[in-house]
């Protein structure tokens, strides 16, 4: 007897949520099921209109997308088009209390890409720029998913098949339910009430603030460059500088995070050197999201599927990398598997974990930061080591690469670590630390 | 560079690698056209041109052999590169990810199966023309039509049987297929004894012209040399104002040299099969007595 939770010609998704992961599963599904001869019915309910600019578009991220994302969605035949690209990112610098070092991509390419998840900070619309989010949905209905504006507020099982609906109407029976949905709205509510064991993630807060100025002022204080901060402000784990058009995106990182977080940062003295000091600039748009900083422990049952930020996402950074790894897992679980809990258990569940467990040796990293960033011998050595490795063309760039990783999500926090445990440049830090 | 551009800028003509290089990276064109040319011992030849959003430079990362051509930016080209170590561990995370590598060169091997099969029919016709005499000399008539305008044309080739020159093509309506020439007779027969090529303008002058149904007014001949003998001739004619000049005798002269060549090889191909057939025969004979 055929398998009834493998999905067939004609079977039909929903996906709850139109963000990067629903658009990501979707194109993914639709691509690989054409290349098994399948026809998928794919609908994405997001009632949200990512052209819009202010918080009515924005789904409240600090818009940065890793390198490995750029070049792995380039080979997937997903460039990014100019239109969409804020800025192209060929380095980082990285402060410190105790000075500054500049970081540039391996390949001396623009290989990191800013961008506005939705149509930017109020009043930006027609500055021709697209919104990253629109432009992968865009893509996931080019592929044959139908967008669909309306809110999914309940999901019931009806024989073990999820019926979706809203405002108190069914709509729709699917073969399958996909969760792509954030940790920023209520949604995750409709999954909890399902029952099947699914909890919300544990979150912390960040704070996102739009800074603008003119776009002549941001090439010349920021450049291509994400400026990363390791500074001892309380409650202030990291925090990043995103150049864009005419605006600079701060993210910040950390326990305590209030709405006066952003203020204290921009009042800090490492801080306010590097801010324009001819030009006027202003606090345009603030937000203060929530960030998955622990995966749910059941992401998954039969025919439901939860991905994106709702389910495992990579510690701090990189969500839109994770994004693509989830949907993309979930997409082939169901196109070339099945849809069943065992389908989910089998396919899905190691990848969704993996990142899990990556996200353990994520924690000793930034706690080894932390430690960099309170030690004025350590700190100061870092500097020594990776500019030292930044001057000699023949240097092997340990440290530059693990930080270059680190801070752009260009690796899996396990390889960085492993890389990282590298005796050499820990005798030269050690050694900068005795010559201090 | 633009804000929002990604990748790097390779200008007009400049090299992203080299044929013979070693191969790290693969590539993928963000904008602009990137020309792919290999070396051959004719010169460089273009085996394709490149659009935004197609990749090369994948194949030495996975036969692990030096760059099998070069890529030049054929106009201002932006390119984004991967790199091989990156690329190899996330494909083992996600081997779906080579999918759409995979579908690029079963394209390109596609159109390369397209074009050898292309290839193969255009030599095997090329074959077919060059083994018998009359298509040989249809085929030379053909390319020196396109390259000297003439209103009447043809191949004349002496026969040791009928001693006399015959037509083997021809083209334009100043031309009988039953015209035999003896050697000296009329222009043609004149060049073929005296194995110098004419050009003639006015021909109606000339007293060795056998005048035909229209008005020729200018004439070229040339004379198709063998190793030791001279065994036919090229004829070309105008009917307008529009006179042959010495330009258009050389390049007829340079095109019956070749054009000897050929038609000694499909003469001897010619006879070679005779023999072999007679040889054939006779085994059979023997054969068949015994």
């Amino acid at each position: 007897m055929a398998d009834p939770y493998v999905l067939e010609n004609g079977s039909e998704i929903a996906v709850i949520g139109g963000g990067p992961t629903g658009s990501f599963f979707s194109i993914f599904a639709l691509k690989m099921a054409k290349m098994i001869g399948k026809e998928l019915n794919v609908t994405i309910y997001e009632p949200k209109d990512f052209t819009k600019d202010g918080p009515r578009g924005c789904n409240r991220c600090g818009g940065l997308i890793s390198e490995l994302l750029v070049q792995t969605l380039a080979v997937e035949g997903i460039n990014l088009p100019e239109t969409l690209v804020q800025r192209g990112i060929n380095s980082y610098r990285l402060y410190t209390d105790h000075g500054n070092v500049f970081i540039g991509t391996p390949s001396h390419e623009k290989t990191i890409a800013t961008v506005y998840r939705g149509g930017g900070p109020k009043g930006i619309i027609g500055k021709g720029k697209e919104s990253f989010d629109r432009f992968l949905l865009d893509l996931a209905v080019s592929e044959g998913a139908i967008h669909n504006p309306l809110k999914i507020d309940r999901i019931e099982y009806n024989n073990i098949r999820p019926v979706l609906f809203a405002k108190g109407q069914r709509i729709q029976e699917p073969d399958l339910a996909v969760g792509a949905i954030g940790v920023k709205s209520r949604t995750y509510k409709i999954f909890e009430d399902m029952g099947f064991g699914y909890r919300r993630p544990e979150t912390v807060t960040a704070a996102i603030a739009e800074i603008s100025t003119h776009s002549s002022a941001i090439t010349e204080y920021f450049g291509n460059s994400v400026h990363l901060f390791l500074l001892p402000i309380k409650g202030v784990k990291f925090a990043a500088m995103i150049p864009k058009g005419t605006y600079v995106t701060v993210c910040i990182l950390g326990k305590d995070i209030v709405v006066n977080t952003v203020n204290n940062f921009l009042d800090n003295r490492v801080v306010k050197s590097i801010l324009p000091k001819t030009e006027t600039y202003k606090v345009n748009c603030r937000c203060l999201p929530k960030m998955n900083v622990r995966a749910p422990k059941i992401p998954f049952n039969h025919r439901v599927i939860l991905c994106g930020d709702a389910g495992s996402t990579r510690l701090f950074k990189d969500g839109l990398g994770a994004a693509y790894i989830m949907g993309k897992a979930a997409a082939k679980t169901a196109v070339f598997h099945g849809v069943s809990k065992q389908h989910f258990q089998k396919e899905y569940y190691p990848v969704y974990r993996n990142i899990i467990i990556d996200n353990k040796f994520g924690k000793v990293l930034f706690a080894v930061t932390d430690a960099f960033k309170v030690h004025k011998a350590l700190n100061k050595s870092m500097f020594r080591v990776v500019q030292k490795e930044q001057l000699e063309p023949s240097s092997q760039k340990i440290l530059s690469s693990v930080l270059w990783d680190m801070f752009t999500g260009n690796e899996l926090y396990k390889d960085i670590f492993r890389r990282a445990m590298n005796f050499p440049m820990f005798f030269d830090i050690f050694k900068g630390c005795i010559r201090i | 560079m633009k804000d929002g551009e990604l990748g790097r800028v390779y200008g007009e003509g400049e090299f992203i690698f080299k044929e013979g290089d070693e191969g790290d990276r693969m590539y993928v064109i963000q904008s602009g056209r990137v020309r792919i040319t290999k070396k051959t011992p004719s010169g460089d030849i273009t085996i394709a041109t490149l659009g935004s959003g197609e990749i090369f430079g994948e194949m030495a990362l996975f036969d692990r052999l030096p760059r099998s051509a070069t890529a030049g930016a054929l106009d201002e080209a932006r390119i984004l590169s991967i790199d091989k170590k990156k690329l190899f561990q996330t494909i083992d995370r996600d081997p779906t990810l080579v999918f759409k590598t995979l579908e690029s060169m079963s394209r390109r091997i596609r159109r390369l199966d397209e074009e050898f099969t292309k290839l193969r029919k255009s030599k095997i016709d090329i074959l077919q023309i060059f083994v018998n005499v009359d298509e040989t000399c249809s085929f030379i008539l053909e390319e020196a039509k396109n390259f000297i305008k003439a209103d009447n044309g043809s191949i004349m080739l002496y026969s040791d049987e009928e001693k006399a020159l015959l037509i083997k093509a021809a083209f334009g309506t100043e031309w009988n297929p039953k015209t035999k020439l003896n050697a000296g007779e009329g222009i043609a027969g004149d060049v073929l004894k005296t194995g110098r090529a004419e050009l003639i303008n006015n021909v109606s002058m000339d007293p060795r012209y056998k005048k035909g149904s229209a008005d020729i007014n200018s004439v070229l001949c040339v004379p198709i040399k063998g190793r030791n003998t001279h065994f036919g001739v090229i004829n070309m004619s105008r009917i307008s104002e529009n006179l042959f000049t010495i330009e258009d005798l050389n390049l007829l002269r340079f095109i019956a040299l070749y054009a000897s060549i050929a038609i000694e090889n499909a003469m001897n191909f010619s006879r070679l099969r005779n023999v072999a057939d007679e040889v054939l025969m006779h085994a059979t004979m023997l054969d068949m007595l015994g």
